[in-house]
């Protein structure tokens, strides 16, 4: 069961001294360099080989077919990123282009079309793939190609389609708006909302019902254990009617699985459309790097992209790029990032801010702690009392959050419940310290700030506290 | 007495561990401290590092040298297209690979090869080293019916339906529209290489010492010059028969045997020409790279002065761990992960680091002997004639290692077990190197993948090896000291700010 049970949200539970080991024994330390890209300590030795031979394979970058080496081509044809760490820069985030110049890389555009006809929209909900995609363009926009004269950037999108090769779908930027929040106290601060600017689109127009929604790459570490949470505990933090009337209700996805052939809940990617690691590395490698596997067998192109579709592919001969068992080696290598280890803990200002984060009600959908379920999959995963701070459910966020696309059942304002843990680390992993589903948030008092929808109590508490009482919780989250 | 230090060492390392397992107390804290004392001698650590520094520098000049001896050998061809002259700038490409392969242990750790302030990882490593290559970017490769079926148009404008739709050789590569050589609109310049070698994607994939290779020894095929089809991975490289066997690719001299000289100047036009002018520009840019590199190691430089200067503890521990995590990430994750198991669990034996020259023994057994150099201080050289000794000693360093460090802390056992991983390691590189020195190259040794094959020792080997050093690491309680130094002094008044 979650750790809050038998006391409300907004008590403060007793200190645990385990809070300081957030993976359980699966915590790394953080030295010397921070990253989450590091291996669990407690793998066995005799499966690390396996972790970093699927650490190659997550790092090291894909490339066009045809070449020598027959595991490691099949790129694209068009495609966002070459390898997931390329985005997951050490395992940590994307990194958002603070200027509108520099193209988007890490971060990328989903899409989907919303419409008018509710019935139309229940049917996409309940199809294998969740949304309506653009009819030309998919539901995901790849920024890169294998064309020459886009590898060597010697051309853009549409001049590289206007020669009949096989073109970027665009490039996309973000346009910066700034505005002011001002606390009760009279304290200003300055946020700022991305807007998307897509340029050198190559392949015509969109659906006028296309909708898009710009995603930060979010960090990898620790999902072999949120992957472990008992599914019991998280039905029981569900709430979809409010039925408790805390103003915060929390809802399961549900997602197609094409691996089990059936429909789960899902708890990874920022809506909660994939289940299971399996899923969202899978659809990942097809859909970002544009490698066909087993459960995505197929290239990133439309059948409105002829050309894309006809470009020579990496397959083996069962016809995919990257077979089961080397799909196998990446989801074990994701699953056995360790959780680096709590910074600060018994600093006095951490101490002064935990109580602030329970009071505040961050706890509500930041649910601190579970203890893993057994798995003979991976049994040093399992049992682990862990520290996520995560509830993996899905909350209505506000309309200033909100993509206004749905995505299996998840609404156009709800998003998954970020995990916590590591978070303070962010700008030492990849030099950015960009929040929430976009990279808006450039601090976590900004990303707080943003919480509107189920989470405005929350925030309105947090807006009301003083501003060492703000400084303490943000100390606090900043050391998980 | 040695003996009692040890086991007070040992001691303390279990008390750092139940610490770090949430249960601090105060008294593991006090032993921690008074143990940090005994194991950190700042003066000791400092030679240590000198001795680091030292190496790095001689490895990283002698790879300039020989970067530099291979453009010779690569002008020299240029000028004079003979066979005697391409075999030697291939000479050339091996000899270089020996001093640079021993530098590999300097990675991991924001020094120069991977960061060019110290602090983001923003180094030339990829430039020089980048792998896999995308040799289908540069000039043609060979591809065949069963590979990736006959209904498919290929990736280059030339494999739509040059040859029947098969193999794509040279005869036909005035057709090659959509790769570097073949497309004779495209200027092969030094922007050229510098505007993919840096991109955010390591798109760099056509620059460093393996494009080189590619255009020397181009792809290596199997018995009958064909690719594998995927299936049968025996098939994939050249058996024991193979008159070609072991010698990698067979790029025919006609791919370069027009070259440019004063008298016949550079023509963009042609082919050959601009595979000489691709591997002009490369290996500038190689020794460019390199010599930034190797500067960033000179006494004075700020890198080596940073890296060199400490006067508390906790600075000692943190270069400590800088090395410690070279040699322990290129041992375990690096070398034995990601460039051996992978080719050994996923039975893809192409999957090699110098694939085109069949050199991977070499590169397995060089990043090896970079870790073994930073742990016993000493560098021999490199061996310029391959004939398996370094007989290029001019820059041969003996100094205080690791090893020394141990001694001096009565940490005798820590360092005897630290060289019986080292010595098993090297038996089994050296047992790969004389397989392939007899013929049989690293990808044909792992066609089996079995336990009885070196490559399986070596993997296993480097595995063990890691964990030793990260005992070293305990023992020296760099895990103790240096993990909150500075993580979280976060100024949130101002929650812009850098922390």
């Amino acid at each position: 069961m979650a750790s809050t049970s038998g006391c409300s949200d907004t008590e403060v539970p007793p200190p645990d001294p385990a809070e300081a080991r957030p993976g359980g024994d699966a915590t790394t330390s953080i030295i010397p360099f921070p990253a989450l890209d590091k291996v669990t300590p407690n793998l066995p030795d005799d499966e690390r080989p396996q972790f970093y031979a699927g650490r190659a394979l997550a790092h090291q970058p894909w490339i066009k077919a045809p070449t020598i080496t027959d595991a490691r081509d099949g790129l694209g044809p068009i495609y966002n990123a070459r390898g997931c760490l390329a985005c997951h820069i050490r395992g940590g985030k994307s990194r958002m282009p603070d200027d509108s110049e520099t193209p988007l890389f890490g971060p990328l555009v989903r899409m989907s079309r919303v419409l008018a006809d509710p019935q139309l929209m229940a049917a996409a909900a309940n199809s294998h793939a969740g949304v309506i995609p653009d009819p030309v363009y998919g539901d995901q926009l790849q920024t890169q190609s294998i064309a020459l004269l886009h590898q060597l950037r010697q051309a853009s999108p549409v001049a590289i389609a206007e020669q009949q090769q096989v073109a970027p779908e665009a490039y996309a930027y973000v346009k910066w708006h700034e505005q002011a929040f001002v606390y009760p106290d009279g304290r200003q601060i300055t946020l700022r909302k991305p807007e998307l600017d897509l340029r050198y689109v190559a392949y015509g127009e969109f659906d006028a019902a296309t909708r898009f929604s710009l995603r930060n790459a979010p960090p990898i570490h620790g999902m072999g254990l949120l992957e472990l949470i008992p599914q019991a505990d998280l039905e029981a933090l569900a709430d979809p009617d409010d039925a408790d009337g805390d103003g915060i209700s929390g809802r399961q996805n549900r997602v197609w699985d094409a691996r089990s052939q059936r429909w789960q809940a899902g708890r990874f990617g920022h809506k909660a459309n994939r289940s299971n690691m399996d899923m969202i590395v899978a659809s990942a490698f097809a859909n970002d790097i544009g490698i066909s596997n087993p459960l995505f067998p197929f290239q990133p192109c439309t059948e409105q992209q002829p050309l894309c579709q006809k470009q020579r592919n990496g397959n083996n001969s069962q016809g995919l790029e990257l077979p089961d068992n080397l799909l196998r080696l990446v989801t074990n290598f994701t699953r056995n990032l360790g959780v680096p280890t709590r910074r600060n803990v018994d600093n006095a200002d951490v101490r002064k801010g935990r109580p602030f984060f329970y009071t505040s009600g961050c706890a509500a959908c930041h649910q601190p702690g579970y203890t893993t379920a057994a798995s003979s999959a991976q049994p040093h995963l399992g049992n682990q009392r862990i520290w996520p701070y995560t509830d993996l459910l899905l909350h209505d966020m506000g309309p200033e959050l909100a993509d206004g696309r749905p995505d299996f059942a998840a609404s156009g304002s709800e998003w998954r419940t970020a995990p916590l843990w590591g978070t303070g680390l962010m700008g030492q992993v990849n030099g950015s310290k960009q929040y929430l589903h976009d990279g808006r948030a450039s601090s976590i008092e900004e990303a707080i700030l943003w919480h509107g929808g189920e989470a405005l109590a929350a925030r309105q508490r947090f807006t009301h506290l003083s501003a060492a009482e703000r400084r303490y919780l943000i100390q606090f989250v900043e050391s998980l | 007495m040695m003996k009692l230090t040890s086991l007070a060492a040992a001691i303390a390392v279990t008390s750092m561990l139940t610490a770090c397992g949430g249960g601090s107390s105060s008294s593991s804290t006090d032993a921690d401290d008074a143990q940090a004392t005994a194991v950190i001698n700042v003066a000791n650590v400092s030679k240590v590092l000198e001795t680091n520094a030292d190496i790095a520098l001689a490895t990283y000049s002698d790879a300039v040298d020989t970067a530099i001896e291979l453009q010779t050998a690569l002008q020299t061809f240029r000028e004079n297209p003979t066979e005697e002259n391409f075999v030697a700038a291939k000479t050339a490409w091996l000899v270089a690979r020996e001093p640079y392969g021993q530098t590999e242990v300097y990675r991991f750790r924001l020094s120069p090869i991977d960061s060019t302030d110290y602090s983001s990882e923003d180094g030339p490593e990829g430039d020089i080293n980048a792998w896999p290559l995308g040799e289908a970017l540069i000039d043609y490769v060979q591809t065949n019916d069963t590979d990736f079926g006959t209904d498919q148009v290929g990736v280059t404008a030339n494999a739509a339906g040059i040859n029947g739709g098969g193999a794509l050789t040279a005869a036909g590569a005035e057709d090659q529209s959509n790769n570097i050589i073949g497309n004779t609109s495209i200027d092969i310049s030094a922007d050229l290489l510098a505007n993919t070698a840096t991109a955010d994607d390591e798109h760099d994939v056509i620059a460093g010492y393996h494009a080189i290779e590619f255009l020397l020894w181009g792809q290596d095929l199997n018995n009958d010059g064909e690719t594998t089809d995927g299936t049968d991975r025996d098939e994939a490289v050249k058996a024991n028969t193979a008159t070609n066997y072991a010698e990698g690719g067979d790029r025919p001299l006609s791919d370069l045997a027009e070259g440019y000289s004063e008298t016949d100047t550079y023509d963009s036009s042609n082919l050959s020409n601009r595979r000489h002018k691709f591997m002009e520009m490369a290996v500038q840019k190689l020794i460019d790279d390199l010599t930034t590199v190797r500067d960033g190691w000179a006494e004075g430089a700020s890198y080596r002065t940073a890296f060199t200067t400490i006067s508390t503890e906790d600075e000692a521990k943190q270069k400590l761990a800088e090395i410690l995590t070279g040699m322990g990430t290129l041992s375990e994750g690096e070398l034995a992960g990601e460039r051996m198991q992978i080719a050994f669990s996923s039975n893809s034996q192409e999957d090699e680091h110098s694939c085109f020259s069949d050199n991977t023994h070499r590169d397995i057994w060089l990043d090896a002997e970079g870790v073994s150099n930073s742990y016993y201080g000493e560098y021999a050289g490199y061996d310029s004639t391959l004939d398996g000794t370094d007989d290029a000693t001019a820059r041969a360093v003996s100094g205080y290692g690791i090893d020394d460090y141990l001694a001096d802390a009565g940490l005798t056992e820590l360092a005897s077990d630290m060289e019986a991983a080292l010595t098993t390691t090297q038996t089994a590189y050296v047992a790969i190197d004389t397989l392939a020195r007899a013929g049989t190259p690293f990808d044909v040794q792992i066609i089996e993948a079995t336990s009885s094959e070196p490559a399986y020792d070596a993997i296993k080997a480097l595995n063990a090896q890691s964990s030793v050093i990260a005992d070293v690491a305990e023992a020296l309680e760099i895990d103790a000291e240096v993990i909150d130094g500075d993580a979280t002094e976060c100024n949130t008044e101002d929650p812009t700010a850098e922390c």
